[in-house]
């Protein structure tokens, strides 16, 4: 309990730290504050508008911080008078486009990770294991950038599979187009992560196969595979999993390059346009909704932690 | 905070993200081919950057030449690698993107090293309520969203170079190089306070305490030269992590600006002709490609060499 109070606390203050410092960030060189929010060159009935919308603008900053955040809290992001759009509709629009190019790359990282890391480790030093560990030191250097344009002229150019523009479908209107679809820009950001988890799960299941539960299985007779799968691998995703949720918020930044890339209608598209165009409440919107994902997801992993590793799940009662 | 939980396990279980095959083999040697290869890269990376105003067969990286445009000449004799849109010589402007992309990264991990470095060296050495205030600054720092980061303070800082002359110095490199500075500061921290903490409890510190050494004494003769290994190991790969950044915030229009080349730019400005002209493309991804992994594997070599743990930025 005290340990859930605590880590509710250390989000607040991150959180509020961050959208703060984000907002403060916003207003950098900018005279009018009341016309960032309009969008630019408008009229000034539009600025009359916006000023009618948000009365606080001439309070201190702190004062405007406090306003955000209770509209935040009550789920109302504001609206996006550049692109006439509420920020929550924006969000509905485009979330599931930013999110499936990073559930798919964390799903293709795995996918190749884990057969990977496992097999290297169990046959360590063999040929799979020097192979593998050279690529991945090579995918490891290579930036999703340069993997978007490998995959665009080797891939899409060749094979008409692949569409060189990306559109959005739902995986539920049409599984084989969504497939075709997220497939490049998936796996540009996916072949980095699929090179970085085998590194680690071959390094933890290295130490896991020398310990002496896994002698006792061999003594046993157990078969090789089961050992492998269903003893060591559990005792050895720990810091796989510890990754995963850390490269959350980095593959944010690789997910807003590969939907410029693909030209995928993303959060990470619009982010860029509204930094350009300095859409305020876009900005702090999509901060703050970055921030709250990358708690969530280190809480969910935290979680797992337990489920995952009986050793754990009673470390944490006896504590 | 939920990053460091996390963060300080992964540093825990890190032992082998220094990376190769045969972890045994390649120390006693004095040069594993891996850093020849990286160490000539760079070196003729460098010099070629460094002296393209002087050198005869390094084009200006803005000189059109004529009967070149429209991707006229691919890679040859002529045009190493190829021309541009606007005749320009691919070849020249990689190299000039070199300086660019290479000085950028560069200054930003030495500010991050002096801030970061200071901040670590006195949280490791000092401890008590210095360290927590540090630790829970580092964090914070670390729960940043760094794209959004980025692209809004280069963003802000162009208007503000632009509204007042107070700040009209205020170039995209300048932006640039302050933001990557900003984001290398907290890993930074991270790793030498670390490193200060175990150094601090070893012997020859407590020798030289015991003989009546003054803090500034212990610090600058007995701790700092002992983290040098580590400082060039990080300094390495962060110039490597650094790189991949810049090339991505080029790409998104958020580095130095047109007609300056960087190679993330480059990418950006040449992709959509990439069917005709491969060169204008592939070239500038290769040469970032080829840099990153120099810089990746000096610092892991010199990680493995001293036993560095915390490598990894």
């Amino acid at each position: 309990m005290r340990y859930t109070l605590q880590r509710v606390g250390q989000f607040v203050i991150v959180f509020v730290i961050v959208t703060f410092v984000v907002m403060v960030a916003t207003r950098i060189g900018s005279k009018d504050v009341a016309r960032d929010l309009a969008g630019g060159a408008v009229s000034d009935a539009l600025i009359e508008r916006v000023n009618n919308d948000y009365p606080y603008l001439d309070k201190p900053l702190v004062v405007q911080y406090g306003y955000w955040l209770k509209d935040m809290v009550t789920g109302n992001m504001g609206t996006s008078y550049a692109q006439s759009q509420d920020v929550v509709d924006m969000f509905k629009q485009r979330l599931p486009v930013t999110f499936f190019v990073g559930f798919w790359a964390i799903f293709i990282g795995l996918l190749i990770a884990v057969p990977l890391g496992v097999y290297s480790a169990y046959r360590r030093d063999g040929w799979v294991d020097r192979v593998s560990s050279y690529i991945s030191f090579a995918f490891i250097s290579t930036p999703p950038l340069v993997f978007a344009v490998f995959l665009i002229y080797f891939v899409a150019l060749r094979l008409d599979v692949f569409p060189v523009l990306s559109d959005y479908v739902a995986p539920w209107d049409n599984p084989v187009e969504h497939a075709k679809n997220f497939f490049l820009p998936a796996l540009s950001l996916g072949m980095g992560l699929a090179a970085i988890w085998t590194r680690f799960l071959r390094a933890d299941m290295i130490i896991t196969l020398q310990s002496d539960f896994i002698m006792l299985a061999r003594a046993k007779g157990m078969s090789p595979s089961r050992i492998l799968w269903r003893h060591a691998l559990r005792a050895s995703v720990l810091s796989l999993v510890t990754s995963v949720a850390l490269q959350v918020s980095s593959l944010v930044g690789g997910a807003v390059i590969a939907e410029q890339f693909f030209g995928l209608a993303g959060i990470g598209t619009r982010l860029v346009f509204a930094v350009q165009a300095n859409d305020i409440l876009v900005i702090q919107a999509v901060t703050a909704v970055l921030v709250v994902t990358v708690v969530a997801v280190n809480l969910l992993v935290d979680l797992l932690y337990a489920v995952i590793d009986p050793r754990i799940r009673h470390a944490r009662v006896f504590a | 905070m939920s990053t460091t939980a996390t963060s300080s396990t992964l540093d825990a279980a890190e032992p082998s993200a220094a990376m190769s095959a045969s972890p045994q083999k390649g120390s006693r040697k004095r040069w594993h081919p891996t850093t020849i290869f990286a160490s000539i890269w760079l070196g003729a990376l460098t010099i070629l950057a460094i002296l393209a105003d002087y050198l005869p067969f390094i084009r200006g990286y803005q000189e059109r030449v004529k009967g070149a445009s429209r991707f006229q000449f691919g890679p040859g004799t002529d045009f190493l690698f190829g021309s541009d849109q606007l005749g320009r010589d691919m070849f020249a402007r990689c190299i000039y993107g070199a300086q660019i992309s290479l000085r950028v990264a560069a200054s930003s991990i030495l500010l991050g090293l002096l801030i970061g470095g200071t901040m670590g060296l006195a949280a490791g050495y000092l401890r008590g309520w210095f360290d927590r205030v540090i630790s829970i600054f580092v964090d914070v720092l670390l729960a940043f969203p760094a794209l959004i980061i980025s692209i809004l303070i280069v963003g802000r800082f162009d208007v503000l170079s632009a509204s007042s002359s107070t700040f009209s110095w205020l170039t995209r490199t300048w932006s640039i190089t302050f933001v990557l500075g900003l984001l290398s500061i907290a890993p930074i921290a991270r790793i030498v306070r670390a490193q200060t903490l175990s150094l601090s409890q070893r012997e020859f510190v407590l020798a030289a305490r015991s003989l009546g050494a003054k803090n500034s004494r212990v610090i600058f003769r007995e701790i700092l030269p002992n983290l040098v290994p580590a400082m060039t190991s990080v300094v390495f790969t962060g110039i490597a992590v650094l790189l991949v950044a810049e090339g991505g915030l080029a790409f998104l229009g958020y580095s130095v600006k047109p007609p300056s080349p960087s190679w993330g730019l480059l990418v950006s400005e040449n992709r959509e002709r990439i069917q005709e002209a491969w060169w204008a493309t592939i070239f500038p991804c290769i040469m970032l490609f080829l840099t990153v992994l120099s810089f990746n594997m000096i610092g892991d070599r010199v990680a493995r060499r001293f036993d560095i743990r915390e490598a990894a930025l």
